[in-house]
């Protein structure tokens, strides 16, 4: 009895986390699926939301969730700007050179919010930010319910945008072959620039309801959510944006059950480890269409 | 080649020298000499062969804990501890490289990640042997010939003679069989059979040699250090700055990551004070200026005009 | 004639495809084999599945009466295969001189002897006055005697060549018709895919018809031009 409710509660724990752990790692996997191109930077950008949020919330008194107004159309345009600007310049280089591109814009990210807000460690306080409540004796975080809410929306919404209409058949028909689409009169550059600048608002999203629960620190967690990205994406299959929410669950459930039923202190390597086998063993992912091992 | 050997001449002169004209920037300069020797072995595998790790802190660990622990909790002398720090890194980047050579590209990078967190996570929990989180000290250290190993010049030396053996040993490889192995299968595998060459035991054996070179520059880090924390010897961004370091002075030339060693960890040191510990903003510029406009590094883009030059002025004359 | 290289059988399948399909060959030292076809009848694929660059479904390959079938590509160029490609992939970041070294190390031991054996290579294949040029640089018909040089320079027992007299202008065409001529000359064994009919015909001992991945047609030149499964072929696509 003790034994399944332990269980239902961290499958429920789990499940939650890895909903944000999805709604970050759907960023990365849009922008490697159209532009072919592994972000780097994407859990700077992560950061960044964060620390929009804090900022928000220090000079405006703002929530988190009332800052993702002015969050998330910074983050679409910061995105296109660093396409436009950067990116585009390297698309057609060999395809570390994008990586490497990448990983310089993440050490600028997380090394000028360091200059700007300094090293410790920064949150947003709200009302909310202890409250559970339970269902079937299954206790719920206040703050991950919203964020998995926020996931689900953001979604949705992104969901109707690659489906329903005609910028979401242009990013669509880009990421399938671009060549082919520029045949049909495709501006897949701009296409590249939408998709980053979606990239980098889902990040900064992630991060804003991300900044209740944890605290923000300038370059340590860029890496971290990044890597966490990384293994999300290649868990559901890289470039597949539905894979990527069951990855991101599977994240989640794999941590919260690894720590409480192997050890603990092993918690963070848990997911690595399913990352390193499904590279090597199924590198199109679990959910993934198979394909040519490149 | 002749110039190259004349170049190891001048680094040797200038560092013997060294010590005794700048007795008092002495830490800075065995900075520059074991980035460029990291950034070199790293190169051999990241540059010759094409193979760009992101995991390579994992090996300046290991070399370090070895000589840490060795020392600590054995007594063993450091360069025993390097020596079998060599061997264990030659050992893990043989199992490492046979994992994660199928895949190519960024998957590799990426997998070089996982593989070098995974060992940081096992530096931190693993406590009866790394000390875990806080970490080993090094409190005593054999004098062989009565030299004190925990002097600033001692150590200068000692990173001296690493950068040193590194960028000879690729001198020496460069121009030989397994140098155009390792350029053959980084520039087009199926080309580099066609030519008779195994690329998986190619790529293997440049993961090994550049894990043990890494790792004994990891053993002298560790007794520079004297005291080594899990999470700066593993930092991903260890990682990432050495392999920066090589790619931002020019991969695959003999001397690019020496000079990046130079140029970054001197550009580091001058803007000090202006950024503070935000010093990596240097490298983050710097890659992105060399993505943009210097695609070969710095000494790759000197080297390509000079070969075209050279090249110009024949096809007049 | 003693037999240098038997393939038996061999069949080629990508996903649902049969690229090749159960295709037999045989060749001797210093002859000449054909290998002709409409585009995408699988020529290239047949030579790949030989050569170990494609996996092969079923077959089997020996290569001076030992079994090679299982062997990755390098093992079989180490035992006397060389081959170009029909895209030439010369690797662009070394010189040509470079880019032949590499194969000449294969036998060589030193440098000096490898440096050698490479320049020897290059004067045969008349690229030696280029021999420091970025092999990037290098225009079409040069890349051709380039990837013919390094094939050439791991001293090899049979050599592919798959399609190195596409696109080249009528002197240098002789040129490489002679050439070849010299190679099987020298003892050789040669496996060629040509379209061009003019070398063909003058150059092989035997040639074999491929169309849709099936053998349609073997013989003479002269045999296999007149047979009317074979201009039928020709005539019945593009
Ligand atoms: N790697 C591959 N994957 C899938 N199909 C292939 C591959 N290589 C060749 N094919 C197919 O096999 C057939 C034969 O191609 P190929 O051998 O290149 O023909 P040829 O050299 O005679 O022009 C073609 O239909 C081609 O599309
Ligand atoms: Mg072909």
């Amino acid at each position: 009895m003790a034994g399944l409710d332990i269980l239902l509660q961290n499958v429920a724990n789990g499940v939650l986390m890895g909903g944000v752990y999805a709604l970050i790692g759907i960023g990365l996997t849009l922008v490697f699926g159209v532009m072919r191109t592994i972000n780097f930077a994407h859990g700077d950008f992560v950061v960044l939301g964060m620390y929009s949020a804090v900022l928000f919330n220090a000079l405006l008194g703002w929530d988190p969730y009332l800052s993702l107004l002015l969050a998330m159309p910074i983050g679409f345009f910061a995105g296109v700007v660093v396409e436009r600007f950067i990116l585009s310049r390297v698309v057609d280089a060999p395809p570390e050179s994008a990586l490497l591109a990448t990983l310089g814009i993440s050490l600028i990210i997380g090394n000028a919010i360091l200059l700007t807000f300094g090293g410790e460690p920064r949150s947003v306080q709200v009302s909310y930010a202890s409250s559970t409540f339970s269902i079937a004796g299954v206790n719920v975080s206040m703050v991950l319910l919203l964020a998995g809410i926020a996931t689900v929306i953001m979604i949705a919404a992104l969901y109707a945008l690659l489906n329903r209409t005609e910028i979401g058949r242009a990013i669509r028909g880009t990421a399938e072959n671009r060549l082919g689409a520029e045949l049909v009169g495709i501006d897949t550059r701009r296409i590249h620039s939408i998709v980053f600048g979606l990239g980098v608002m889902l990040a900064v999203m992630a991060g804003v309801t991300l900044i209740p629960l944890l605290f923000a620190t300038p370059t340590n967690t860029g890496a971290v959510f990044t890597l966490k990205a990384f293994v999300v994406t290649v868990l559901g299959g890289l470039g597949n944006v539905g894979a990527a929410i069951a990855g991101g669950i599977l994240l989640g459930v794999v941590e919260v059950l690894g720590a409480s039923y192997f050890m603990s202190e092993y918690r963070e390597a848990y997911g690595l480890i399913a990352f390193l086998l499904i590279l090597l063993f199924r590198p199109e992912g679990l959910f993934g269409r198979t394909v040519k091992r490149v | 080649m002749i110039k190259h050997l004349i170049g190891l001449g001048v680094l040797l002169a200038v560092g013997i020298a060294y010590p005794a004209i700048f007795p008092n920037n002495l830490t800075i300069a065995i900075s520059v000499l074991l980035f460029a020797g990291w950034a070199t072995s790293w190169d051999l595998l990241g540059g010759w062969n094409g193979q760009v790790s992101l995991g390579h802190a994992s090996f300046v660990g290991l070399g370090a804990y070895f000589v840490a622990i060795g020392q600590s909790q054995f007594g063993l002398a450091p360069w025993w501890t390097m020596a079998m720090a060599a061997a264990f890194a030659a050992v893990l980047g043989y199992f490492w490289g046979q994992l994660t050579f199928s895949l190519r590209g960024p998957y590799f990078s990426l997998s070089t990640i996982a593989v070098a967190e995974i060992l940081r996570l096992v530096a931190i929990n693993e406590e009866w042997l790394t000390g875990g989180a806080t970490g080993v000290f090094i409190a005593t250290l054999p004098e062989p010939f009565g030299i004190d190993l925990f002097s600033r010049t001692a150590q200068f030396y000692m990173a001296l003679a690493f950068a040193a053996m590194v960028i000879a040993i690729v001198i020496a490889i460069s121009r030989g069989r397994f140098g155009y192995q390792l350029r053959a299968v980084r520039e087009d595998e199926d080309s580099a059979m066609a030519s008779g060459i195994d690329p998986t035991a190619t790529k293997l054996k440049a993961f090994m040699l550049s894990a043990a070179l890494t790792s004994i520059g990891g053993g002298i880090y560790g007794i520079v250090l004297a005291f080594i924390e899990p999470h700066v010897i593993f930092a991903l961004l260890l990682s990432v700055q050495i392999a920066l370091t090589a790619i931002i002075g020019g991969r695959g030339t003999i001397w690019g990551p020496a000079v990046g060693a130079l140029v970054l960890v001197g550009a580091g040191e001058m803007f000090r004070t202006t950024f503070a510990e935000a010093n990596m903003l240097i490298y983050g510029i710097l890659i992105l200026v060399v993505v943009l406009f210097l695609p070969r590094g710095i000494v790759g883009e000197l080297a390509r005009r000079h070969i075209r030059r050279l090249y110009a002025k024949r096809a007049q004359g | 004639m003693p037999n240098v290289l038997r393939a038996d059988g061999i069949t080629v399948k990508f996903g649902g495809v049969t690229a090749v399909n159960n295709v037999s060959l045989s060749l001797g030292s210093g002859e000449i084999l054909g290998l002709i076809g409409p585009n995408g009848a699988g020529k290239t694929t047949l030579f790949n599945a030989v050569t170990g660059f494609a996996p092969m479904h079923s077959g089997r390959i020996t290569l001076l009466d030992k079994d090679i079938t299982t062997l990755p590509a390098f093992k079989r160029t180490r035992l006397g295969f060389g081959r170009t490609f029909q895209t030439e992939r010369p690797f662009e970041e070394l010189t040509v001189l470079e880019n032949v070294l590499v194969a000449a190390f294969l036998t060589a031991g030193r440098r000096s002897e490898a440096e050698r054996l490479a320049m020897g290579v290059l004067e045969q294949v008349g690229l030696a006055d280029r021999a420091h040029q970025p092999a990037l640089d290098l225009n079409l018909a040069r890349r051709r005697r380039l990837e013919l040089a390094k094939a050439l320079a791991v001293k090899p027992k049979v050599i592919f060549l798959d399609e190195i007299m596409a696109g080249l202008n009528p002197p240098a065409l002789r040129e490489m018709i002679a050439f070849v001529r010299s190679l099987s000359a020298q003892g050789l064994a040669v496996l060629m895919v040509e379209h061009i009919m003019e070398a063909i015909i003058e150059l092989s001992d035997h040639v074999i018809v491929l169309a849709s991945g099936e053998k349609i047609a073997e013989g003479t030149p002269h045999q296999v031009t007149s047979d009317e499964r074979v201009i039928e072929a020709y005539l019945g696509t593009d």
